[in-house]
């Protein structure tokens, strides 16, 4: 049974790994906690929805499509919630991040309605279903091996994108101090709202996943899932990206084995009180860095 | 200048005066019944399904005239099958003095917490739905229900359903931290120690759990023969659909609250072999329940499920009680009172109902069952 809660774990915390990266690069770059992520991980999850039962989309066409418009929504949260913000204290910014996100879970409700929907039937490909490997009792379904392999290319691929591209290094640039890299010629807006569109994406596409493997979907579902992975993000140390895969593994896994060997009513209460522990141990995380407080002169 | 702005305004108060005196007057013509239930929300689904049985009985009420020349009008009151918005709703309801009777609330955490409003404001309050035992205490005389309890259903399931209907005799629990579905988990243990049925194992969840997986790994390494879906459609349905993914092939079952057409449509093919027990099952009613399921067609578009039809009792209960005592909150509670045995009992469509003293009534249970996508009767 331990290796079946360790693969229950890992699905889990793939996904609360890619909402986690969102959370951790926005606050590398502007410094705010875009409580809105997680309604643009339920953006993804209603967009591949309509795309596959209005439009007829086939399954892999939607994920993309989907994900690109969680980009553009996420560069629309930044626009119109975030930049007029941008020289205001980071409490104006931190409400308005709730307030967008009770906002987008309204509109949800609105567009769609409230009710659960299910994933449209037929829309993944068959296979999906069939069992792909088997070993010591534990079977993996092929959509389990899409869930991981998705998971682990989207890591790859952002790793490579932060440490192998000018774009990349740009957003570290931002990222480090904001002041110097605009006086080296980045055009610091652009760059921020590329990191909303990159996270945005990666939201999306955990979204549809998540939407397409437990097969409900609904406005709400975004807050829970937003809260963990902001959990995983601390855990990890904001701002690194490594840590924020890691702090979702992590926390997806002691969830699992939390729920499966000690108490499932109380499974939340054991990832959080798993967080507590790692923080108190290591303020900053497992890769974060404490930052001393100093003042500001522009 | 001065005589013209206090004509206008002297004018003005008259106008106001004229038009609170009509709708006021227009008002009391009326008869209000609060109807409480969730609209919005997850468990949406169970409240189209109260406001389809109510606004059926309305239209058959008011077009035959109304309860003694008054028309009858419903608010509805939406509590999101929530304790806090239950009190909300209830604390509405009964400081509007105009309302004389509440139907609901549907979910029995909501009726636990308003019951002790309405009995501190004297509002009598029947619910179509409410299934669980301790209600009828909390009730304190100002609480009716036409549907079975949980102590019945539980001991229903555990001693007939499962060994019995399906065959079975190991049984895995999944229940929900709330009352109703606590107080049927209860019941259905002690009535499994009675029949000798074996439970597994029992692992509750939180509302709003997506993600069962661990809970059924760890239950299904003592492999039972079938599972209870102890709790609503939406998290019934999705333990089904991960219960499949993970190699479960038995039987699954559950009570009053997975009888929902949501429940096929979120589970998918892992619906299949699903059985359920409701109070009220359209091929197995008598004449006056099929005649309903053939109206209820008509006006709602889709097939009856039993929480309409006790819904529409519950309005028909009332219109009854209304037209013999008038709209009165304590007259109406004692004329409910006074419906308590089998001579005096409401025959509607879901059958004959009468109350004990704590408001509770005794129904049958039919057992359905999902085959082929749709739900059938299973016997």
């Amino acid at each position: 049974m331990f290796l079946q809660q360790l693969v229950n774990g890992l699905t889990i915390g793939g996904i609360y790994a890619m909402i986690a990266v969102g959370y951790t690069m926005i606050y590398g770059v502007i410094q705010l906690i875009n409580f809105a992520h997680g309604e643009i991980y339920m953006l993804g999850a209603f967009f591949a929805f309509t795309f596959i039962s209005f439009l007829g989309l086939p399954f892999y066409a939607a994920f993309l499509l989907s994900m690109a418009c969680c980009a553009v929504c996420g560069m629309l949260l930044d626009i119109f919630a975030y930049r007029p913000l941008r020289q205001s204290p980071r409490l104006a910014a931190l409400i308005t991040a709730i307030g967008m996100s009770i906002f987008l879970q309204n509109l949800a409700m609105v567009i769609w309605g409230s009710r659960p929907k299910p994933f449209p039937q037929g829309a993944l490909p068959a296979y999906f279903e069939e069992t792909a490997v088997t070993f010591s009792g534990v079977s993996l379904s092929w959509f389990h091996l899409f869930i991981f392999a998705i998971t682990l290319m989207m890591m790859i691929g952002l790793n490579l994108i932060i440490q192998k591209t000018r774009w990349g290094k740009a957003m570290r640039a931002v990222a480090q101090n904001k002041t110097m890299a605009a006086l080296t010629g980045i055009n610091v807006n652009r760059v921020i709202s590329y990191t909303f569109a990159l996270a945005g994406s990666l939201g999306g596409a955990a979204g549809i996943m998540v939407g397409a493997y437990y097969n409900s979907l609904y406005p709400t579902m975004g807050y829970i899932a937003g809260v963990k992975a902001f959990a995983a993000a601390v855990l990890g140390g904001i701002g690194s990206v490594p840590g924020a895969m890691l702090g979702g593994v992590v926390l997806g896994v002691a969830e699992a084995l939390g729920a499966g060997y000690l108490s499932s009513l109380y499974r939340d209460g054991i990832s959080y009180a798993v967080m507590i522990i790692v923080i108190i141990l290591i303020p900053a995380g497992l890769f974060g860095k404490l930052i001393k407080e100093t003042k500001k002169s522009m | 200048m001065r005589n013209k702005r206090t004509f206008l305004f002297a004018g003005l108060v008259l106008a106001l005066a004229l038009v609170f005196g009509f709708t006021t007057g227009a008002m009391a013509a009326n008869i209000k019944i609060g109807v409480a239930a969730p609209y919005t929300g997850n468990l949406a689904s169970y409240g189209d399904n109260i406001k389809a049985g109510v606004s059926l009985k309305l239209q058959e009420i008011n077009d035959a005239g109304g309860i003694n020349g008054q028309k009858v009008e419903l608010v509805w009151g939406d509590d999101l099958c929530q304790p806090k918005d239950a009190g909300t709703v209830g604390a509405k309801f009964a400081a509007d003095k105009s309302i004389v009777a509440v139907i609901g609330h549907l979910c029995s955490s909501a009726t636990l917490a308003a019951m002790p409003i309405y009995v501190r404001n004297g509002m009598p309050t029947i619910s179509p739905t409410s299934t669980n035992p301790t209600i009828g205490d909390v009730g304190k005389g100002w609480f009716f229900r036409n549907c079975y309890t949980d102590d019945f259903q539980g001991k229903y399931l555990a001693s007939y359903v499962v060994p019995k209907l399906l065959g079975k005799n190991k049984v895995a629990i999944f229940y929900e931290n709330n009352d109703y579905a606590i107080g049927l988990k209860d019941s259905f243990v002690a009535g499994a120690q009675e029949s000798g049925v074996t439970v597994t194992g029992a692992e509750a969840y939180m509302t709003g759990t997506t993600d069962f997986t661990p809970q059924l790994t760890k239950l299904m390494a003592d492999k039972p023969e079938a599972i209870f879906l102890c709790g609503y459609h939406p998290e019934g349905a999705l333990i089904a659909g991960q219960g499949r993914k993970l190699g479960f092939d038995g039987p699954l079952f559950g009570a009053d609250g997975i009888d929902n057409v949501d429940y096929i449509n979120i589970a998918g093919k892992a619906a299949e072999n699903t059985y359920c027990t409701v109070p009220f099952l359209a091929q197995s009613a008598g004449p006056a329940g099929q005649d309903f399921a053939v109206r209820f067609k008509k006006s709602a578009g889709r097939d009856v499920d039993w929480m309409s039809a006790n819904a529409y009792d519950c309005l028909g209960i009332l219109a009854q009680v209304i037209g013999k005592v008038g709209p009165d909150r304590k007259k109406i509670r004692d004329g409910l009172a006074a419906i308590n045995s089998e001579a005096t009992g409401y025959k509607g469509v879901t059958g004959l109902t009468y109350f004990d003293e704590k408001g509770n009534c005794s129904k049958p249970a039919f057992v359905k069952l999902v085959k082929g996508g749709e739900f059938v009767a299973a016997e």
